[in-house]
């Protein structure tokens, strides 16, 4: 099996592939200074998808969405939104976006707040409807500037939905949210998918692009590095990581061949392997008669399945970096 | 576009602060200023008493200061707090932006003006040969602060936070100076003058002060005043559509 799983047709609960797209990246490129934080990147949202852009701090999400926004411009690449500039679509009123980061308007209430948003869109809805949706009718008469910052975010969110947008873009929509503010917000948010919007936003959580999503994009260092449904993505950062010692001689081609093997590290007597299917691999040892020492078998975090992916992918990551997560 | 002129009006009157020295700040440097000059000292070269003279400038570099620092530091800081990110996120174009925080100095110079003069009058005895010049001098630099509060987005967009202050500091000195807010420029070398005559401040003053010797503002004082407003207007403009700063 290879990371990069070539899944390009959109995921469960989608949409027809004919339909013309509703975000299209082609051969995008954003370098700053000496990081390059999009790389040739290609990707393509079909109307009515959920997805979610996944992967570690670093790997391109915000910058992607930046992009996508036209907050930045590409060095090369098209970036197109609605068969327009991301700009062109914005002013029609086809995208509301919430940023991840960034103050609200000081010295104004929430109500003022959003209903200047509500009048700003082209198709916007009535203040009430969209602070209720928001969950934040109780606080509306409240200065943005005193709020708490899971209030903070759903007045953001109420920012991005105060019109009848076709595209949701969220950049880690749930940051300083709470378990239970979280599951309200996706509640919100699964509204807004039934209602045949595209919704795209980025996240670290695996779990939460799990729950909501119906396609993951995986990000790193501004790659794609796979693309599917959350469970085949779910598969792959499912990964364990396998290590123990060896006494005899060691057979080296033999551990290479080993079945469900990602990644192997063999350093004097130690091993260390990433398997998809520790069951298969471990029983494998023992089949080749080999009688492992310390044999330990533990999961992968997140950051380090993206690494796993990366390395079956052709990348160089050591296989024991600490998991950040 | 409209909404956001209103809020950010009604935003600017609720900061108690701001309003009460932008409003009360020209009158008292008028009194500091002028306190000491008699109704029958003149302007060299004019027929302008002194009095007149500084009310007309105080008023002038008040109406000012309020577009220009007004402006000039809470946008860089609303830039840097990531605020207009957010905002260019809405269809809102970058005319509409501008034109509410040049509307907001303009609800916040206004009564700057009017009290300058209520204070000249009362306090100085300042008086004028025709009624029609009050309400000219209030109109003409009320409308031409619309200039600097203009620059001031512009300089809020040119600057980031901590260099907006000083930036402003020295645009605004410089300006005040050449421009001969402060004092007439008959006393500047010529060279100087020559400088301080193509600035928006010498226009703006020279406006103000055609109306005080009971003549129209001069046609190349107001179209110099328009070239500018449209400079630093459609510069801060293009500035915000394209500004990439992330929060």
């Amino acid at each position: 099996m290879t990371a990069t799983t070539d899944v390009s047709a959109p995921g469960a609960g989608a949409a027809t592939t004919g339909s013309p797209p509703v975000v299209r990246f082609a051969q995008v490129n954003k370098t700053y200074r000496s990081v390059r934080a999009v790389a040739d990147l290609d990707l393509t949202l079909y109307p009515g998808e959920t997805v979610a852009l996944l992967g570690p701090n670093g790997a391109g999400k915000s910058s992607t969405l930046d992009l996508l926004l036209g907050l930045r411009h590409p060095d090369s690449g098209r970036v197109e939104v609605f068969g327009t500039s991301p700009r062109q679509a914005i002013v029609r009123g086809r995208v509301g976006a919430m940023l991840q980061s960034g103050s609200l308007m000081r010295d104004v209430t929430v109500r003022e707040l959003v209903g200047l948003a509500c009048e700003l869109h082209p198709k916007g809805l009535p203040v009430d409807e969209v602070l209720e949706r928001a969950g934040i009718a109780e606080i509306a008469s409240r200065k943005v500037n005193k709020l708490s910052g899971g209030q903070e975010q759903r007045v953001r969110f109420a920012f991005a939905t105060a019109g009848a947008s076709d595209l949701i873009v969220l950049d880690e929509p749930t940051t300083g949210m709470d378990v239970s503010s979280r599951q309200t917000f996706w509640g919100g948010m699964r509204e807004q998918a039934r209602q045949g919007r595209t919704i795209l936003f980025a996240t670290h959580y695996l779990e939460e692009a799990d729950a909501v999503a119906d396609r993951v994009i995986v990000l790193h260092r501004g790659r794609v590095l796979a693309d599917g449904s959350s469970a085949e993505i779910k598969a792959m950062a499912g990964a364990r990581r396998i290590s123990f010692q060896l006494d005899g001689p060691l057979d080296e081609t033999a551990l290479r061949a080993l079945p469900a093997l990602t990644g192997i590290e063999i350093s004097g007597r130690t091993v260390r392997m990433r398997s998809t299917d520790a069951d298969a691999t471990v029983h494998a040892v023992y089949g080749l008669g080999l009688y492992p020492h310390g044999l330990e078998v533990t999961g992968l975090g997140l950051e380090q399945a993206f690494l796993a992916i990366t390395d079956a992918a052709g990348g160089t990551a050591p296989a024991d970096e600490e998991p950040t997560r | 576009m409209k909404a956001l002129v209103k809020l950010e009006i009604a935003r600017t009157l609720r900061n108690r602060k701001f309003m009460f020295f932008t409003v009360a700040y020209p009158s008292v440097l008028f009194l500091l200023i002028a306190g000491s000059t008699d109704a029958d000292d003149q302007v060299p070269g004019t027929r302008l008493s002194m009095p007149l003279y500084y009310m007309v400038a105080m008023a002038s570099f008040g109406a000012l200061t309020a577009g220009l620092m007004g402006n000039g530091e809470r946008i860089a800081r609303e830039r840097e707090d990531g605020w207009t990110r957010q905002l260019r996120l809405t269809p809102l174009p970058g005319r509409g932006y501008v034109g509410a925080k040049i509307a907001v100095g303009a609800v916040a110079t206004l009564p700057s003006i009017v009290i300058v003069f209520v204070v000249a009058a009362a306090g100085k005895g300042v008086r004028l040969d025709a009624a029609w010049q009050w309400p000219a001098l209030t109109v003409a630099i009320w409308a031409g602060s619309l200039v600097f509060a203009a620059l001031g987005v512009a300089i809020g967009y040119l600057a980031s936070g901590d260099a907006a202050r000083p930036v402003t500091m020295i645009i605004y000195f410089g300006l005040s100076i050449l421009g001969g807010l402060w004092m007439p420029t008959t006393s500047y070398p010529q060279w100087l003058r020559t400088i301080g005559d193509c600035l928006p401040t010498h226009a703006y003053n020279a406006l103000g002060q055609a109306i005080e010797l009971g003549g129209a503002p001069h046609t190349k004082d107001v179209a110099l005043l328009i070239g500018y407003l449209a400079l630093f207007a459609g510069g801060a403009a293009w500035l915000y559509r394209k500004d990439t700063r992330r929060a």
